[in-house]
């Protein structure tokens, strides 16, 4: 249980306060802080330190744990961001477990931003601590989770990319299973004739690599195979095969390399009703074989974006230059016959733009650029041959030529299998049809759930040369946990309380991770089964919980709520709770800090892993225990470091306000508000907005100020400010 | 011991590399020339195609590399020899004094304080930020240690009041000055962390394989580019990025440098300093020779601007739904996955994307408003816009100090002055040399995705060397 049982002694809380050389000392009166502390329920032991960080004080931190039997210690001094490693470390190197450490920020959330009330600063200071001790003598231990993680790889897909993948893999030592789905290896480029702009044939490329993959003894293949079926996790995958193969396979991760597809162009550009308008795959095909000369001397118009560029899709980001190597192919073939390019935007980069310049030079290769809202027309001639009415919008004139070949450089689209691949491996698509990333920008070769790796046109369509790049490094990522033999989870993980469960099955819905499954998926009763090593630790599934069946360790329901019920022990009229998320609010918070910029000092700020955290019970105690304000930050939007917390947070609190509403709550007291850790400047506006729009008096703590200007002087003289 | 890894760049490529072959259980020292690791990314205010905020994103990778247990971080660093081959180089580092002892530096800003030289921030360029000759390179600097600009500490700030040069003792030789304010500051505080007597530190390592991730430069215009130097009024885009950036000099309030007022019309021209510009349309006029980087001019495509100037265009466009956008372009480059979708959402917004590059700039004296007149490339028609700031999408260009680098590796540089592949087609990343590899912006420009992409692929082929006995 993440709790201690209501019987158990209290445990023996040390607290340290740290001076922080006049960085907190210069505003808080520290000694007065830490008088405070000893006065607060479970601690036996106060120390207040000049640095503690240091290394001298460190070691004595460990001995104070010794000496005076100490259970559970809070630090109260700067950012958990940076300084928290190390404090954990002096704990366990004590014989604690490092989960009994609870982090008080003093200098972020208070000295560097109330410098101009020194009173205030201190007694936010006394709060902060009295939260801290609170939380602290609810903690419990936690252990770090592992999950093992065995040494065979399966990868999906034959094509470059799949076959570079396995080969990344395999030349780690690892043993891979590679699954294509036909009776060759080398996927599209089997349909391929030059490649651009590295000017090699296809096919070339793919025995190369097919010849490695075969010579590689630790790579099986298994051609004409697909997936039937999967399930479990890392490390514990069953997969089904069938098809050319029917192994049942036991494997620890899997890469997705399963390809693009070519968008059917029916009906555009006449495609359908004559047989000479072809796909730019066909006219690759035609050109690659070499018994065929169906395509010299012919008159050929190119037309680019075919079903690309719009509503539906993106850019297919090889047509342009797929297109310009064809022409130049075409030419070279017969420098008579006419070529024609229409194009709407040559969208080629970096050196490929050059390539297509250099390219080009010497060709009379005829480039239109056309109008996408007005696109040439390719009808039947009178002769039963095809014309092309186009409109050149460089040179601004209407165009009609008789051509032999219309070719569309077609749009790619998700390959078909996706949607069936998504349903077995439990991960989604975005609207293109592709697989979708756990972050486009940052994990772009994850899928949310560990194990998982996508690369190549199964992610977006691409050429060879990305798609290789990905492979190696989706390669990389499924060959760490295989290498360490284990995946870990830090212990700040989700509990599920099986007698309290209602066993709706909500919580393996909005985990991001997929780290609950349900027992058995076609019962009625949704049994959920928590896969400890899997979870992150965000705590959406305990807030979304309608049972209250579901902890997280290091932010459990109880410990918050001593915070909660500490932070508005007084004067709560005048106070604002703050839940912050650990990445995005608080870094905000703490770049108001490194700012040094001045806010009101009315705000008691409790850290979440999440926004996705934040229970609606939480904020309803804290206007039931009277708060002048609640506010709820997270992470600005798209960006949420567990996926999408923020937004089932959102949802959340949209619909808390409406039901406090109708209860009669003034419900303008609950502020949500989404930040991105550059956003110092937004967290200092929002509390001099609530402070001023919630009617709170910022100078409520005044009172002290007179009190303890005195010390807070003297030490403010102490610390040279 | 077993050797290392050396990844040379910390940014957000290096910092990918460090982290997966750390993670894998290789022993890595990730190096930056610069006293932060970070890189142009945490000098972003967003990313495209999703907007996320950079430093959000980008922060916390910067710390797992400070508290990862198989990192040695060597800030200030640079690499003085290399010597022996693939699987047994030995590598010399050379870490730059930061004249402040990062482990006593807690950040107090007293030494910045008393500092008596500020200077302008060269984050901001032209926005005219200011910063001191002692202070942290960035609020989520990484380590975050204050550093004493080498301006000072060698006597190039005499002038204007730096204590250094006045000193009539060589300070390396001296331990107890009582000169320098900074110095003076710490001690009062009790922290006594900067020390300017400090010297630079070598360091010989052992190191199995080696990954460069350098990564790219923005380009600076030429002064007389659309009066770029001239009119208060006409910014690039990583200036641009820097007044929409919470964190900037103006806490995100997106200004005219010239009266202080918010912009309602803004211009972003695309392919600043592109030599060959309008030739990309028109492959029969005789090309210029593609040669490298001589007349101040790009020879390439720098893909990410496009992108770039429509993320900006949006953000500016959220900031204040008044504004009217125009992108002057004659290739839109939206080819990575979701560009599309991204220059559809800017244009919902209402953003103008005009087919023409803009030949003369002319600002009024009275308004310092900027008359831009440009060449509609599918009606051919001349137009003249009235826009309140014009911001220049400036290309990328290879990292200045890649050629002292290469030759310190033994690698060979490309033409364009990136870093040359072995064999682009069937060994990407594979340098000239056995061993090191190369990813990010080392390669060419590239954007944030494809870089870590990169890293990560890179980062395989480096544990390769000494394989998994080590593990």
């Amino acid at each position: 249980m993440a709790d201690r049982a209501a019987d158990e002694p209290d445990p023996r809380v040390g607290v340290f306060v740290c001076d922080c050389g006049s960085n907190i000392l210069g505003t808080v009166d520290v000694p007065a802080v830490a008088e405070y502390a000893k006065g607060l329920e479970g601690v036996v032991f106060v120390d207040e330190g000049r640095w503690i960080c240091s290394a001298d004080y460190l070691a004595q931190i460990k001995a104070f744990i010794n000496e005076h039997e100490l259970e559970r210690v809070v630090v109260a001094s700067c950012t958990p961001r940076t300084h928290e490693p190390l404090f954990k470390d002096a704990v366990k190197e004590a014989g604690l477990n490092p989960y009994l450490l609870e982090f008080v920020s003093i200098r972020e959330q208070s000295s560097w931003v109330h410098r101009s009330r020194p009173g205030a600063a201190t007694r936010k200071a006394m709060d902060l601590v009295a939260m801290g001790v609170a939380k602290a003598r609810l903690l419990e231990p936690a252990q770090e989770i592992r999950l093992s993680v065995g040494r065979t790889c399966l990868v999906l897909g034959g094509g470059i990319a799949g076959m570079t993948a396995a080969l990344g893999v395999a030349r780690q030592g690892f043993e891979v299973h590679l699954v294509e789905r036909e009776a060759r290896l080398g996927g599209l480029l089997n349909r391929l004739h030059m490649l651009a702009p590295a000017d090699i044939e296809a096919h070339k490329m793919v025995e190369r690599q097919a010849a490695e993959v075969k010579a590689a003894t630790n790579i099986t293949v298994h051609t004409n195979t697909v997936t039937g079926s999967i399930s479990g996790y890392i490390g514990n995958y069953s997969v089904q095969l069938k098809g050319g193969s029917s192994d049942e396979l036991e494997v620890s991760t899997i890469i997705v390399a399963t390809g693009m597809g070519e968008l059917e162009p029916q009906g555009l550009f006449g495609f359908g009703s004559h047989p000479g308008v072809i796909t730019q795959m066909q006219l690759e095909a035609m050109l690659a074989d070499p018994k065929a000369s169906k395509v010299d001397g012919k008159a050929v118009a190119i037309f680019n974006c075919v079903g690309s560029r719009n509503a539906e899709r993106g850019c297919c980001n090889v047509g342009c230059l797929a297109s310009i190597r064809n022409a130049i192919t075409l030419k070279e073939r017969d420098p008579a016959a006419p070529v024609f390019v229409f194009y709407r935007d040559l969208n080629v980069q970096g050196e490929e733009a050059n390539y297509v310049r250099q390219a080009l030079k010497g060709h009379d290769i005829r480039l239109v650029r056309y109008d996408p809202d007005t696109p040439p027309e390719v009808v039947m001639g009178d002769d039963g041959g095809l014309m092309v009415r186009a409109r050149d919008l460089l040179l601004d004139v209407e165009l009609q030529i008789p051509v032999d070949l219309a070719v569309l450089t077609t749009a790619l689209v998700g390959d078909p299998s996706v949607e069936e691949l998504k349903g077995q491996l439990k991960v989604s698509s975005d609207k293109d049809g592709y697989f979708q990333e756990a972050h486009i920008k940052l994990a772009p070769l994850d899928f949310a759930g560990d194990g998982l790796y996508v690369c190549g046109g199964a992610r977006s369509p691409k050429g060879v040369r990305w798609a290789m790049e990905e492979a190696m490094g989706a390669a990389m990522r499924a060959v760490i946990p295989m290498r360490r033999g284990y995946i870990e989870a830090p212990g700040i993980i989700c509990q599920i309380d099986h007698d309290l469960c209602s066993e709706c099955g909500l919580c393996a819905k909005v985990c991001p991770y997929s780290a609950i499954e349900i027992v058995d998926p076609a019962a009625k009763r949704k049994v959920p089964n928590a896969l400890e090593a899997l979870c992150k630790g965000c705590g959406t599934c305990a807030a979304e919980c309608p049972s209250d069946a579901i902890q997280i360790i290091h932010y459990s329901d109880r410990q918050i709520e001593a915070q909660i019920v500490s932070a508005l022990a007084l004067e709560p009229e005048q106070k604002i709770l703050a839940f912050c998320c650990h990445w995005c609010a608080m870094g905000a918070v703490d770049l108001a800090g490194v700012s040094r910029a001045e806010y009101p000092p009315n705000a008691r700020l409790i850290r979440v892993m999440c926004s996705g955290r934040v229970k609606n019970d939480w904020v309803q105690q804290a206007l039931d225990l009277g708060a002048g304000g609640v506010l709820v930050a997270g992470c600005e939007f798209p960006t949420c470091h567990y996926i999408n917390g923020n937004y089932k947070c959102q949802k959340r609190i949209e619909r808390l306000t409406k039901k406090l509403a109708k209860k009669g709550y003034k419900t303008d007291r609950i502020w949500n508000v989404w930040m991105s850790a550059a956003d110092g400047p937004k967290f200092v506006a929002t509390m001099k907005d609530m402070v001023e729009k919630l009617g709170l008096d910022a100078e409520a703590y005044g009172i002290e100020d007179e009190d303890v200007d005195e010390d807070g002087d003297e030490a403010g003289d102490g610390g040279g400010g | 011991m077993t050797a290392g890894v050396l990844v040379i760049g910390g940014g957000i490529a290096g910092i990918e590399a460090a982290l997966n072959l750390a993670d894998l259980g290789e022993q890595v020292y990730l190096l930056d020339d610069t006293p932060s690791i970070g890189g142009l990314m945490a000098r972003l205010d967003k990313t495209f195609p999703t907007n996320d905020c950079s430093i959000c994103i980008e922060a916390p990778k910067m710390y797992e590399v400070q508290t990862h247990p198989n990192i040695t971080l060597l800030t200030n660093s640079i690499v003085r020899k290399v010597k022996g081959k693939a699987g047994d180089f030995k590598v010399t580092v050379v870490e730059k004094a930061k004249f402040v002892d990062e482990d006593r530096c807690k950040g107090c800003a007293k030494c910045a304080e008393a500092c008596p030289v500020s200077l302008p921030d060269e984050l901001d360029g032209k926005l005219g930020g200011i910063r001191k000759l002692i202070g942290l390179p960035f609020p989520q600097a990484v380590p975050n240690t204050y550093v004493v600009s080498p301006l000072c500490r060698f006597g190039h700030m005499d002038h204007a009041g730096a204590c250094v040069g006045r000193c009539i003792i060589d300070c390396s030789q001296c331990r107890e000055c009582q000169i320098a304010d900074c110095v003076v500051a710490c001690r009062k505080e009790g922290a006594e962390a900067v020390l300017l007597w400090q010297k630079d530190k070598r360091h010989k390592l052992r190191i199995k394989s080696i990954i460069v991730a350098t990564g790219v430069e923005p380009y600076e215009p030429p002064a007389d580019h659309y009066g770029y130097a001239t009119y208060d009024n006409v910014l690039t885009t990583m200036q641009f990025e820097r007044l929409m950036n919470a964190g900037g000099p103006t806490e995100g309030d997106i200004i005219r440098l010239s009266d202080g007022k918010h912009p309602k019309r803004i211009g972003w021209v695309q392919c600043v300093g592109r030599e060959v510009g309008l030739k990309d349309e028109l492959p029969e006029v005789p090309q210029a020779e593609l040669k490298a980087d001589q007349g101040g001019h790009l020879p390439y495509c720098s893909k990410v601007c496009c992108m770039f100037s429509t993320k900006q265009t949006i953000i500016a466009k959220e900031h204040d739904p008044e504004v009217e956008a125009y992108v002057f372009h004659h290739n839109l480059k939206d080819y990575g996955k979701g560009f599309h979708d991204f220059v559809r959402r800017a244009q919902g917004h209402g953003v103008r994307y005009l087919k023409g590059k803009p030949s003369d700039v002319f600002q009024d004296p009275e308004t310092k408003c900027l008359t831009v007149r440009y060449e509609d490339l599918d009606s051919g028609e001349l137009h003249d816009l009235e826009l309140d700031l014009l911001v220049l999408a400036a290309g990328l260009l290879p990292g200045q100090r890649n050629a002292r680098l290469a030759k310190r590796l033994g690698l060979e540089l490309n033409e364009r002055g990136y870093f040359a592949e072995r064999d682009p087609v069937f060994a990407p990343l594979e340098s000239t040399v056995e061993g090191i590899y190369l990813c990010g912006g080392a390669t060419g420009p590239i954007d944030i995705s494809e870089s870590v992409t990169q890293a990560i692929a890179a980062s395989l082929r480096a544990a390769e060397w000494g394989g998994e006995a080590d593990g």
